[in-house]
């Protein structure tokens, strides 16, 4: 799931680290070139959690907020863009959680996709896309963060390794457990191909 | 023989694609007999499907969203100089005349010198920008380096009273004002004035350095930051180097009138940076 074209160059590393330096000392400007880079990461987890443009943007404010006042304790030891990811995985498994009591009709006002012409399937899939979410929200927090960063950060294994700082195989495990927790909560929304296939 | 628990275990990962191909055909040949593993992997499978199906947001603009996230950033110094034209020239004329008595009476105690663990260490920054913003453009790269010179002592000060924190921020507001004078730096008139500023810098970036070194607390970041700092003096000396005009001091005057155009190679090893940074889109 790890994207080729998010591997930074020795260039774009040293640029970032100049406009993470100049924020950290409050140039403004500096972060909005940061802010700029690293947008649609930021919004598209954020979306990905919520399912809802206006909230995901309310949350992706929250995590840069977030990321500019935590700046000058950054130290350049850890890649910026697995602590993005770490503060964006909290805000929106957060922002989950303070909205899951909340049945939603929000979240089925997303645009339908054009190719898809039966409202019942849409309908269907965004209940399902629903469902998921708030299983997700339910679960306990270390399966929620770890899960959260695959799901929402669409990150590999390795990735959500470094992200967390924790082994490879802790992330296994935190998978799989979070992985049967929900498949337990989804019920039958993951039973359907058994169904249809017995 | 994979037991059927072990098999169990690992289809989450099998899923995922996470398991090496040994593995991969231990598990395959334990589901071809194990109905129940078999139907535990279509759900995985199932649920793996609805995870990654969760879609990406629409396109949505970045600007509007800078705007309102700028207007919740809390305010941090810098040393950033906006360009004084028009009502700006006015605001800050009339924000200079509003806070001239307080300002005077805050000068009265802030010393020069007073570091950052002083009280007064605010009024002493304020004054800096104050100064700097109304400085001539021609004068302006004399007050950087002084500034520069100046964050560089009190880093060294503040490593020296085991502050670190302190003499990274002072070196970071170092790196700021560097960074903004390195254009001036670059395209000076006498290069000879332009070496003596960056030897000057480099000699007071090793005093921060062995001050900080000679501490217990010797601290990778302050180490990190002076190491980045020296770097950027050899890169903004190598273009200054590859960029000056070959003037000898006291020969000439004034420009000629009549230049003659030299056919020199004006290398350039990296590309500058022009503050024009791509935008990447994760």
């Amino acid at each position: 799931m790890a994207r080729a074209d998010d591997a930074p160059s020795i260039e774009g590393d040293a640029e970032e680290r100049r406009l993470i330096d100049r924020s950290a000392a409050g140039d403004q400007e500096a972060f909005r070139q940061l802010v700029i880079r690293h947008h649609r990461l930021v919004i598209n987890v954020a979306f990905r959690a919520l399912g809802e443009l206006s909230l995901a943007e309310d949350v992706a404010q929250e995590v840069f907020l977030k990321v500019y006042k935590a700046l000058p304790g950054y130290r350049h030891e850890k890649p910026f863009k697995h602590w993005l990811h770490r503060v964006a995985a909290n805000a929106v498994t957060d922002a989950l959680r303070r909205r899951r009591p909340i049945v939603s009709l929000d979240a089925m006002e997303q645009p339908p996709a054009s190719r898809e012409s039966d409202p019942m399937d849409v309908a269907t899939r965004h209940d399902l896309q629903k469902a998921v979410r708030q299983a997700i929200a339910s679960l306990p927090s270390h399966y929620r963060d770890t899960i959260a960063l695959q799901a929402f950060g669409e990150l590999s294994y390795e990735e959500i390794a470094k992200t967390l700082d924790v082994p490879l195989g802790t992330v296994m495990s935190r998978l799989n457990g979070a992985k049967r927790l929900l498949r337990e909560r989804l019920g039958d929304l993951v039973h359907g191909e058994e169904a249809n296939t017995a | 023989m994979l037991s059927h628990a072990t098999a169990r275990d690992w289809l989450i990962p099998y899923a995922d694609g996470m398991l090496a191909a040994d593995e991969r055909r231990r598990i395959d040949g334990h589901i071809t007999g194990c109905r129940a593993c078999a139907a535990e992997l279509r759900e995985v499978r199932e649920l793996n499907l609805l995870l990654v199906t969760l879609p990406p947001a629409p396109a949505s603009s970045v600007a509007p969203f800078w705007l309102r996230l700028q207007a919740v950033l809390p305010q941090r110094r810098t040393l950033r100089i906006p360009t004084f034209i028009g009502y700006r020239r006015v605001g800050l004329a009339f924000a200079v005349a509003s806070v001239a008595v307080l300002s005077a009476a805050a000068s009265a105690f802030a010393a020069p010198s007073a570091l950052p663990d002083n009280p007064l260490y605010s009024v002493k920054l304020f004054e800096e920008d104050v100064h700097l913003a109304l400085t001539p453009v021609n004068d302006r790269l004399t007050v950087q380096l002084q500034l520069a010179g100046e964050r560089l002592r009190e880093a060294q000060a503040m490593a020296a009273n085991h502050k670190p924190r302190l003499a990274e921020s002072s070196l970071r507001a170092y790196t700021i004002i560097v960074d903004d004078a390195a254009v001036s730096l670059k395209s000076r008139a006498t290069p000879q004035a332009t070496k003596d500023a960056l030897h000057s810098l480099r000699a007071k970036l090793g005093a921060v350095e062995h001050e900080n070194a000679t501490r217990d607390d010797d601290v990778a970041a302050v180490k990190q930051l002076v190491a980045a700092a020296v770097d950027e003096l050899d890169r903004i000396e190598q273009q200054e180097s590859a960029t000056a005009p070959t003037l000898t001091v006291g020969e000439q005057a004034a420009p000629d009138p009549t230049p003659v155009v030299t056919p020199k190679p004006t290398p350039r090893a990296t590309p500058t940076d022009d503050g024009d940074h791509h935008e990447h889109h994760g």
